[in-house]
C-alpha cells in the first residue's frame, strides 16, 4: 500500500517537472507568436543552445544557480542579433517565410551545436545539495527535481508581473491587440517586435538551463521540445497563455503516466489525444481565434 | 483596318513561337532524359539522376500544396516513407513479384493514413496546419523508428526482393537493373508530371490558387474550402507516395532516417531552391540540390551547417527560387 502512494507521489511530481519544462518552452513560443506574430521553429534550438550555454558555465566553475541567470541573458543576445538580422525583413511577407526560415535557422543553430560541443552528450553538475533527495510519503524524491519546481514556479510569476504590471509589459500586450493604435500612440513598433523575440529568446535559455540536470545535454533535444511545445500550444490555443498553462501540465501528466505504463509508444499517446481534441476543438482549448 | 488584323496576326504569331519555342525546348530536354542511360552508361549517374527523378517527384508534391494550395507541409518525406514502407512489406509479405500491383497498395494505403491526417489538419488554419504537419510527421517518424517487428527499426526494411518491370505482358527488365529501373522512374514521373499539369491547370487547379491567395473570398464565392484543400492535400500525398514506390524499388531499402525532419526540410529546400507554383522548378531545384549533396557531402560532415545557412539566404535573397529567375531573366531581355 505504501509502495502505491509512493509511486503515486513520483508520478504525480515527475508530471508536474516534465509540465513545467514543456510550460516555459512552450510559452516562449506562444509569446513571441501572440506577441509579435513571428512563429519561430528555432525555438527548440535556442533552448538546446541554453542549456549547452548553462553545461560551459558550470563547466567553466560557475555556481549552476549563477549560470541560471547569465545563461539566458547570452540567450537574449543571440535572440537579438537574430531579430535584427533576418526575422524583422520577413514581417513584410507571408508567414510562409518567416516559418521556412526559422526552420532553416533551427538546422544553422543544430550545425552550431554540434560544430562547438560535438555529437556526444553532456551533463550539467550540480552543487553537492542539489544532488540529494528528501524523503516525501514513503519515496525519496531528489532535491533539485523540487528546486525546478519552484524556480518553474517563479520564472511563471516573474513573467505574469511583467506582462501585468510593468509599462513594457502593458505595452507589450497592447500592441499584440492594435498594433496601429500602439504605434498612433508613438511607441516605436520596431521596440515591441525586439521585445516579444526577445522575451521568447530568455525563456527558452531559462528551459534549457533547468532541462540540463534533468535530461542528457545533446544536439537533438530541442527538436523533441519544439515538437511537444507545439502539442501544448496547438492544444492549449495559440497566442493563448492560460491555454498554454493548462495544455503543457496535461501533456506532461499524459506523457508521464504513457511512460510509466506503456512505455515506447508514449509520444503516440500524445498525438492521438491532440488529434482528438483538434477534432472537435479546432482552436485549442482556450483558443481565441486570432491566428490566420 | 487592314493595320489592326495585322497587328493580330503578328502577336498570334508572336505567342506561337513563345509557345511552340517553350515546347520545342522542353521536348528536346524531354527525349534527351529518355536516351541519357543509353548515351552515358555509367551506373554511377544513371543512378544519380534517377534519384533526382524520385525526388523530383516528392518536391513537386510538395508544390502542388505549398505552391498552388499555400498550405505548407515540413515533412512530405513523411508520405514518402509510408509509401515505401508499404510498397515494401507488400513486395516482401505477399506477392514478390506484382510490381503494379504493389505501387496501386502503395498508393490506396497512403492515401487511407493520409485522409483522417488531413482531415484533422484541413480543421485549423495556415499556421496551426503546418504545425500540425511537422507533429503527424514527427509521429509517423517514430513509428517507423519503434515498431521494430514490422518496420525492421533502426535498421531500415530490408532484403525487398526486385519485381520484374512488365508493361501488358511485355517485360522491360529487373528493376534491379539501374537502367530498366531509370525509364520506368521516367516514364512514371512524367505521366504524373503531365496529370499534375493537367490538374493544376484545370477549374480544380484554379479553385486551388484562389484558395492560396485569398480563403475568406474563396469562401464568400461559394467554394468549400476545407474539402478543396483536403483535396489538394490528397492529390499531394498520393503523388508522394507514388515517389516512395520508386524510392523503394530503386533503392530496395528504407529506414527512419528518410522519414525524418530533416530530411523533411532538404525537400522544402529543393522547392524553395526550384521556385514554388510552377510545377517543374521544383523538379530542377531537386536536381541541383542532390547534385550539391552529393558533392558536399564529400568535402564536410557539417551538412547541417550548410542546409541552414542556404535556406536562410534563399529566403532572404532569392524567396522566388530558379523558375522566378528564369522568368526575372525573359522580362529582362524583353525590357
Amino acid at each position: 500500500m505504501s509502495g502505491a502512494i509512493a509511486t503515486s507521489v513520483d508520478i504525480i511530481l515527475n508530471s508536474l517537472v516534465l509540465g513545467g519544462v514543456f510550460l516555459i518552452v512552450a510559452i516562449g513560443l506562444n509569446i513571441t507568436y501572440g506577441l509579435s506574430r513571428v512563429m519561430n521553429l528555432a525555438h527548440g534550438s535556442l533552448y538546446a543552445l541554453g542549456a549547452y550555454a548553462g553545461y560551459t558555465l558550470v563547466s567553466l566553475g560557475l555556481n549552476f544557480f549563477v549560470a541560471l541567470l547569465i545563461a539566458p541573458l547570452l540567450i537574449a543576445i543571440v535572440g537579438l542579433a537574430l531579430e535584427r538580422t533576418i526575422i524583422a525583413p520577413m514581417r513584410k511577407r507571408s508567414m510562409v517565410y518567416t516559418l521556412i526560415l526559422t526552420y532553416g535557422l533551427m538546422f544553422f543553430l543544430d550545425g552550431l551545436i554540434k560544430y562547438f560541443w560535438g555529437n556526444e552528450p553532456h551533463f550539467i553538475e550540480l552543487p553537492g545539495f542539489m544532488r540529494q533527495t528528501v524523503p516525501i510519503l514513503g519515496t525519496h524524491y531528489p532535491v533539485y527535481r523540487l528546486a525546478t519546481l519552484v524556480i518553474i514556479a517563479a520564472a511563471m510569476a516573474g513573467l505574469m508581473l511583467f506582462l501585468g504590471k510593468t509599462k513594457i509589459g502593458v505595452t507589450l500586450r497592447a500592441a499584440s491587440h492594435i498594433p496601429e493604435m500602439v504605434s498612433c500612440l508613438g511607441i516605436n513598433m520596431t521596440f515591441v517586435h525586439i521585445g516579444a523575440f526577445v522575451l521568447g529568446c530568455i525563456l527558452a535559455g531559462i528551459a534549457g538551463v533547468i532541462a540540463g540536470p534533468l535530461y542528457t545535454i545533446d544536439p537533438i533535444m530541442g527538436h523533441e521540445m519544439l515538437i511537444s511545445s507545439f502539442v501544448v500550444i496547438v492544444i492549449g490555443g495559440l497566442g493563448s497563455l492560460r491555454g498554454a498553462v493548462v495544455a503543457a501540465l496535461f501533456i506532461g501528466v499524459v506523457q508521464t503516466l504513457a511512460e510509466f505504463f506503456i512505455t515506447d509508444l508514449a509520444m503516440v499517446i500524445v498525438y492521438v489525444m491532440m488529434a482528438v481534441i483538434l477534432a472537435f476543438m479546432p482552436l485549442g482549448l482556450l483558443g481565441e481565434g486570432r491566428f490566420e | 483596318m487592314s493595320n489592326m488584323k495585322d497587328h493580330t496576326l503578328a502577336l498570334n504569331a508572336g505567342q506561337m513561337s513563345k509557345f511552340s519555342l517553350k515546347l520545342v525546348a522542353s521536348s528536346i530536354f524531354v527525349v534527351c532524359l529518355a536516351i541519357f542511360p543509353f548515351v552515358i552508361t555509367n551506373r554511377f549517374y544513371i543512378s544519380l539522376v534517377n534519384e533526382m527523378l524520385i525526388y523530383g517527384l516528392l518536391a513537386m508534391s510538395l508544390d502542388v500544396l505549398l505552391g498552388y494550395t499555400g498550405l505548407l507541409s515540413f515533412m512530405h518525406n513523411a508520405y514518402l516513407g509510408i509509401g515505401a514502407y508499404i510498397v515494401g512489406l507488400f513486395l516482401i509479405h505477399v506477392a514478390p513479384s506484382s510490381l503494379w500491383l504493389a505501387l496501386l497498395v502503395g498508393i490506396i494505403g497512403t492515401s487511407l493514413i493520409s485522409l483522417p491526417v488531413g482531415w484533422i489538419q484541413v480543421r485549423t488554419g495556415g499556421l496551426p496546419f503546418a504545425l500540425l504537419t511537422l507533429a503527424f510527421g514527427m509521429m509517423f517518424y517514430a513509428v517507423a523508428w519503434k515498431w521494430y517487428s514490422l518496420t525492421g527499426g533502426d535498421d531500415g526494411l530490408m532484403g525487398v526482393p526486385h519485381p520484374d518491370i512488365t508493361i501488358g505482358g511485355w517485360v522491360l527488365g529487373n528493376s534491379g537493373n539501374p537502367t530498366a529501373m531509370y525509364l520506368f522512374t521516367f516514364a512514371i514521373v512524367l505521366i504524373c508530371f503531365l496529370l499534375t499539369w493537367r490538374i493544376v491547370h484545370s477549374p480544380f487547379g484554379a479553385v486551388l490558387e484562389t484558395i492560396r491567395e485569398n480563403e475568406e473570398r474563396a469562401s464568400f464565392v461559394g467554394i468549400n474550402v476545407r474539402k478543396y484543400k483536403l483535396f489538394g492535400w490528397m492529390l499531394s500525398c498520393m503523388l508522394a507516395s507514388i515517389s516512395g514506390g520508386l524510392f523503394i524499388l530503386y533503392k530496395g531499402y528504407i529506414g527512419p532516417t528518410t522519414m525524418h525532419a530533416f530530411a523533411g526540410a532538404t525537400v522544402l529546400m529543393m522547392v524553395l531552391l526550384g521556385g514554388m507554383g510552377s510545377l517543374w522548378g521544383p523538379i530542377i531545384g531537386a536536381a541541383i540540390f542532390i547534385f550539391m549533396q552529393d558533392y558536399i557531402s564529400t568535402m564536410t560532415e557539417h551538412w547541417e551547417l550548410f542546409v541552414g545557412l542556404v535556406v536562410i539566404l534563399l529566403v532572404l535573397f532569392m524567396p522566388r527560387g530558379f523558375s522566378g529567375l528564369c522568368d526575372h531573366l525573359i522580362r529582362f531581355k524583353k525590357e
